[in-house]
C-alpha cells in the first residue's frame, strides 16, 4: 500500500479530471433554441375566466402556422405502463389505458372537446319525462373490423356482457340500468332504475360496445386469449401487433364511419418510466409522449424547435383534506382561516411554473361550465387571522403558535413521499400558515401508507386515521359534476368520497337532489349551491388544478385537439376536422 | 462411500435451502406495506361498492386462509405453474420465459466481458504491483465501481442517443418495423450496445479486484519463489503457476454472478426500457403484482441455488486440493 500511495500522484489527478469530464458531459445542454414553438392551445374550457388566476392563464390562441402537418403516415408515442391486451376486461390503467382502447372500440356518445356527450354510435335520444327511459337511435352502415355489419344486438348484448361479467369500470358504470331492449337493428331501449342525470357521461359516452359475434362464448373475459390476439371494434384504429412491454402497433381502419384516420399507424412504445420516454423524445426516437410532462420539463422542451406542448385542463385536482370530526379541523374558523392563508397563485407558480389552474373552493374547475362564478376564494393573511381571533383562538403565550381549548394550534399534515409536487406544496403551505399562527408538521409517508390513513381499504365507512393530509382526484371524479355529491354526502354508502367524516344535513339533501335532477337548469342551480356550500363549510381545500401538458414533433404530426379532461390521446386527434362531435 | 454420502447430505441441505427460500418468497409480498385492492380493481377503486370489492379480493383467492394460500402455492411451484398477472392477466410462465432470453443475452454478453477484461486487467495490475499502471488502474477501477447506475445509463442515453443519435436508447428492437435475417441481428445488437456497456462497466471492477488480490495472494507464495529459483521463465511462471491458481476464486465469484444474471440487471433494465427479468421484478415490486413478483423471486432462487451446486461440482476440478 505504501507504494500505491507514493507512486499514484499522476493518477490520483488523471481520475478525478476523468470524472468531471464525465459530469460535464451530463449537464443540461440549454443552448437556446432560436424558434419557441407556440403552446397549442386548448379549447375554449382552458381560459379562466377574467376575474381569476394570472398565473395560469394561457396566451391567447396562437394562429396555427401555414405548414400545420395535419397527417402522416407514422406516429410512434411512448407509453410508460403496459396495458395487456387492451380490451375492455384487460386494459390496465384508467389513464391512458381506457383513452387508447377507445381508438379501437366506439361508445354510442363520444365526448367534445369540451367534455360533453355528443351522439356517436347513436344519432341521438329521446329521453322520457321521468328520465328513466332512453330510446336511442343507433347509425346505420356501421361495420366491425373483421366486416360484420354492427347492430342494436350488439349494443344489447355488450351492456348485458358487462353487467353479468363483473369487476370494472363498465359494470359499475351500468349499475343504473335495469333494462336494454333492441328495437330492430338500428333501435335500442334502456330503462334505468333511478334517473341519473351522469349516465350519459358516465355510461353512454364510456363504456365500448364489443361485438356479439366474438364475445358471445367468452366466458372468462379478463384472461381469455383471443385466437389471433386482435381486438374486434368498431373504432378508427385495428390493433395488429402486440409485444409485450415493447411495443403496441395499429392501423388505420380506413372503412371507419366518421371518416379515414389522418395517420396510417400509430406505434406505443413502452418506457419503463418517464426519463427514459423522454430521453426518446428529445432523441426523436418516438413523436409524442402519452404521458402529461411534468412542470420542469414543460419550458425547457418548447425551447426545442418543432416541439409543441398541447396544454389544457385535465380536470385533476389538489387539495388539502382533513378529518372534520376531530379537533382542530371541527371548528370551522380554523378551516377558514386555513383557506383564506393559502396563497394559491403562488402555489400554481411556484410548484407547478404556472402550469396550473388556482383553485376554487366551490370544488369545480373555473373553466367548466358548471362553475358557480358566485363562489369567492381569497388570499388574505389579515382576514384569516381576524377569524382566528374571533373565534377565540389566539396566542397566548406569544410563542408564535395560537392557542385551542389550551392545545397548541399545531396539525400534521400527510404527503405521499412519491410526489414531489405535493412535497413542495405542503412544505409552502407550512410556511403560509405558520404566518397566521399555526404550526404545521409536514409528514411524508410511503404512498400506500398515506392512501391507507386518509381512506382505509378504500371504504370511507372504515374511517379515519389522519389529521390532515395533501389529496387529489383524478379526472374522472369533476368531469362528471354530480360526483361532487359524493365528497359530501354524510352516509358513507352515498357520500363514497367524503374523506373528512363531514356531516352536514343541508349538503345532504343539496347531494340527493344533484343525484336524481334530469332538468339541465335545476341541476345548475342545485350544483351551484352546493358548490356555495362546499366554499362556505369547507369540507375539503381546493389548492389548485394541474394542467394537462403533452409534448410532440409537430413536424410529425400536429392534428391533435384537446378534450378537456382527456387530454390529446383520444380518437378526434387522428380524425378529420368534418368528424369532430358538435353540440 | 464417503463421497457418495456427502453428495446425499448436500442435496438435503440443498432441499432445505430451497424450501426455506420458497417460504421467504410466500411470505415476503404479504408482509410489504399496502393493499393490492388497488391495483387489482384499477384506479376506480373508491366507487366500487363494497360487496363488488370482496368479489375482487375473492376471485385473487387472497380471502382465504394464510395457510391455504401457503399449500396452493407450494402446490403450483413444483408445477411451474405461478397463475396469472394481476396486472397484465397473462400466465405468468409465459411472461417469464419471453423475458429470460433476452435477460440471458444481455447479462451473458456483460458477464463475458467483464470476466475477460476483468481478468486479463487484474492480472496485468498484480503483475506490475505498487507500478503506476497498477495504481492508476486501481484507482479507476474503485471510480468506476461507484458510479451509480441509473446515472451512467442515464449519461449514456444523453450523450450517444439524443445528443449523437448513434444509438437507440430503449427496447431491443426497433419497434413497428418487421426485420428478419441479418438486418434483424444488427438492429438487436445495436439496442443491446448500450445497456451491455453500463452493465460491464458496473460488474467488471469486482472481478478485477478479485483477480487482483488472488494473483497478489499466489505471487507471494513460497511455490512461486520455488518456480522462479528452478529457472523457469517469467513467461511459463506467470502462466503455469499463478493464473492457473488465482483464478479459483474467481471461477467462483463468476459462476455465482451466472446465477444472479437470471434475476435479471434491475436497474439497468429499467434505464433503458429492456423487456428483462430485472424489470419484470420492478415493476411488479412497485405495483405490488404478488403473484409475479413471487414467480421472479422463485426463478432467482432457483437459479442461485444451482449455480452454487455448480460450483460445488466444478471446484474439484479446478483445484485438486478440495477432491
Amino acid at each position: 500500500m505504501k507504494g500505491l500511495l507514493l507512486s499514484s500522484r499522476a493518477w490520483r489527478i488523471v481520475v478525478p479530471l476523468a470524472l468531471i469530464v464525465l459530469l460535464a458531459a451530463c449537464a443540461p445542454s440549454a443552448a437556446p433554441a432560436p424558434a419557441a414553438a407556440p403552446a397549442t392551445q386548448a379549447p375554449a374550457a382552458t381560459q379562466p375566466p377574467a376575474t381569476k388566476a394570472p398565473a395560469a392563464t394561457q396566451p391567447p390562441a396562437a394562429t396555427q402556422p401555414a405548414a400545420a402537418k395535419q397527417s402522416a403516415p407514422r406516429v410512434r408515442a411512448s407509453i410508460v405502463a403496459d396495458e395487456a391486451t387492451l380490451n375492455p376486461y384487460t386494459y390496465v390503467t384508467g389513464t391512458p389505458g381506457w383513452n387508447l382502447l377507445m381508438l379501437q372500440y366506439d361508445s354510442l356518445y363520444q365526448v367534445d372537446l369540451n367534455g360533453q356527450p355528443q351522439p356517436w354510435l347513436a344519432t341521438g335520444a329521446t329521453i322520457s319525462p321521468d328520465g328513466l327511459t332512453y330510446d336511442i337511435k343507433l347509425r346505420e352502415g356501421v361495420k366491425w373490423h373483421d366486416g360484420k355489419p354492427f347492430t342494436a344486438a350488439d349494443v344489447k348484448f355488450a351492456f348485458d356482457y358487462y353487467v353479468a361479467n363483473k369487476t370494472g369500470r363498465f359494470a359499475r358504470a351500468l349499475r343504473p340500468v335495469q333494462s336494454v331492449t333492441a328495437n330492430g337493428d338500428t333501435g335500442v331501449t334502456i330503462k334505468l332504475k333511478a334517473p341519473s342525470p351522469s349516465f350519459m357521461l358516465q355510461a353512454l359516452a364510456d363504456v365500448p360496445i364489443i361485438p356479439q359475434h366474438v364475445w358471445k362464448d367468452v366466458k372468462e373475459p379478463k384472461t381469455y386469449v383471443f385466437p389471433g390476439g386482435t381486438n374486434i371494434g368498431t373504432g378508427p384504429y385495428k390493433l395488429v401487433e402486440y409485444k409485450p412491454d415493447q411495443y403496441y402497433r395499429f392501423e388505420a381502419n380506413k372503412d371507419y364511419f366518421a371518416g379515414a384516420p389522418r395517420v396510417q399507424e400509430l406505434v406505443l412504445v413502452r418506457f419503463a418510466d418517464d426519463a427514459g420516454s423522454l430521453a426518446a423524445l428529445r432523441g426523436k426516437e418516438v413523436d409524442l409522449a402519452i404521458r402529461s410532462v411534468a412542470p420542469e420539463q414543460i419550458n425547457l422542451l418548447k425551447q426545442m424547435p418543432n416541439m409543441k406542448i398541447a396544454q389544457g385542463p385535465l380536470f385533476a385536482t389538489d387539495m388539502v383534506t382533513f378529518d372534520v370530526q376531530k379537533a382542530p379541523f371541527n371548528n370551522l374558523a380554523v378551516r377558514k382561516a386555513i383557506a383564506l392563508a393559502i396563497n394559491r397563485q403562488d402555489l400554481a407558480a411556484t410548484v407547478h411554473l404556472g402550469n396550473a389552474t388556482p383553485g376554487n373552493l366551490g370544488w369545480i374547475h373555473p373553466g367548466s361550465p358548471f362553475f358557480n362564478p358566485a363562489v369567492k376564494t381569497e388570499f388574505s393573511v389579515q382576514k384569516a387571522q381576524a377569524a382566528l381571533d374571533e373565534a377565540g383562538i389566539k396566542d397566548s403565550n406569544g410563542d408564535g403558535v395560537r392557542e385551542l381549548d389550551g392545545k397548541p394550534l399545531s396539525f400534521e399534515l400527510l404527503v405521499p413521499s412519491n410526489s414531489a409536487l405535493r412535497l413542495r406544496m405542503a412544505e409552502l403551505i407550512k410556511e403560509m400558515l405558520k404566518t397566521v399562527g399555526m404550526k404545521v408538521n409536514v409528514s411524508s409517508v410511503e404512498s400506500t401508507t398515506w392512501e391507507n390513513k386518509v381512506w382505509p381499504e378504500f371504504d370511507v365507512a372504515k374511517g379515519r386515521d389522519y389529521e390532515a393530509a395533501m389529496w387529489g382526484w383524478s379526472a374522472p371524479v369533476q368531469a362528471d359534476t354530480s360526483q361532487t355529491a359524493l365528497l359530501v354526502h354524510s352516509d358513507p354508502a352515498v357520500g363514497t368520497l367524503n374523506l373528512s367524516g363531514f356531516k352536514d344535513p343541508e349538503a345532504d339533501k343539496l347531494a340527493e337532489a344533484l343525484m336524481k335532477e334530469m332538468d339541465p337548469a335545476k341541476y345548475k342551480d342545485t350544483l351551484n349551491k352546493l358548490q356555495a356550500l362546499i366554499g362556505d363549510k369547507l369540507p375539503l381545500v381546493m389548492l389548485l388544478y394541474p394542467d394537462g401538458a403533452y409534448a410532440y414533433w409537430s413536424n410529425v404530426y400536429d392534428g391533435y385537439k384537446f378534450i378537456a379532461g382527456q387530454g390529446i390521446i383520444n380518437k378526434l386527434s387522428f380524425l378529420p376536422e368534418s368528424a369532430l362531435p358538435k353540440p | 462411500m464417503s463421497a457418495r454420502a456427502s453428495l446425499g447430505n448436500r442435496a438435503l441441505q440443498y432441499i432445505g435451502v430451497f424450501l426455506v427460500a420458497v417460504t421467504i418468497n410466500f411470505m415476503l409480498p404479504r408482509l410489504m406495506p399496502g393493499n393490492p385492492l388497488a391495483l387489482l380493481a384499477g384506479v376506480d377503486v373508491g366507487m366500487m361498492t363494497p360487496a363488488e370489492r370482496a368479489q375482487v379480493v375473492k376471485e385473487a383467492g387472497l380471502d382465504r386462509p394464510l395457510w391455504e394460500q401457503y399449500a396452493t402455492y407450494l402446490k403450483n411451484v413444483a408445477r411451474f405453474d405461478f397463475g396469472y398477472s394481476y396486472r397484465q392477466k397473462r400466465l405468468i410462465s409465459d411472461m417469464i420465459l419471453e423475458r429470460l432470453p433476452w435477460t440471458l443475452l444481455l447479462a451473458g454478453i456483460a458477464l463475458l466481458f467483464s470476466a475477460v477484461i476483468g481478468v486479463t486487467l487484474g492480472g496485468i495490475s498484480a503483475w506490475n504491483r505498487a507500478k503506476a499502471m497498477d495504481v492508476g488502474m486501481l484507482w479507476t477501477m474503485i471510480g468506476l465501481e461507484s458510479l451509480p447506475t441509473f446515472w451512467l445509463g442515464m449519461l449514456l442515453i444523453s450523450v450517444v442517443s439524443v445528443r449523437l443519435g448513434w444509438l437507440p436508447s430503449f427496447g431491443i428492437r426497433t419497434p413497428g418495423i418487421p426485420l428478419t435475417g441479418w438486418p434483424w441481428v444488427v438492429d438487436v445488437a445495436r439496442h443491446l450496445v448500450l445497456p451491455v456497456v453500463t452493465l460491464t462497466i458496473i460488474s467488471m471492477p469486482g472481478i478485477y479486484v478479485t483477480m487482483r488480490y488472488s494473483m497478489l495472494g499466489v505471487l507471494g507464495s513460497d511455490f512461486i519463489r520455488t518456480a522462479r529459483a528452478k529457472g523457469l521463465t517469467e513467461r511459463t511462471v506467470l502462466f503455469r503457476h499463478v493464473v492457473r491458481n488465482a483464478i479459483v476464486p474467481v471461477a467462483t465469484v463468476l459462476a455465482l454472478r451466472m446465477g444472479f444474471a437470471f434475476g435479471g440487471a434491475v436497474v439497468t433494465e429499467t434505464v433503458f426500457s429492456f423487456p428483462g427479468i430485472g424489470r419484470l421484478t420492478f415493476e411488479a415490486v412497485s405495483g405490488r403484482d404478488y403473484p409475479v413478483m413471487m414467480a421472479c423471486f422463485m426463478v432467482i432462487t432457483i437459479a442461485v441455488l444451482v449455480s452454487n451446486l455448480a460450483v460445488d461440482l466444478i471446484y474439484p476440478l479446478l483445484d485438486p486440493r478440495t477432491r
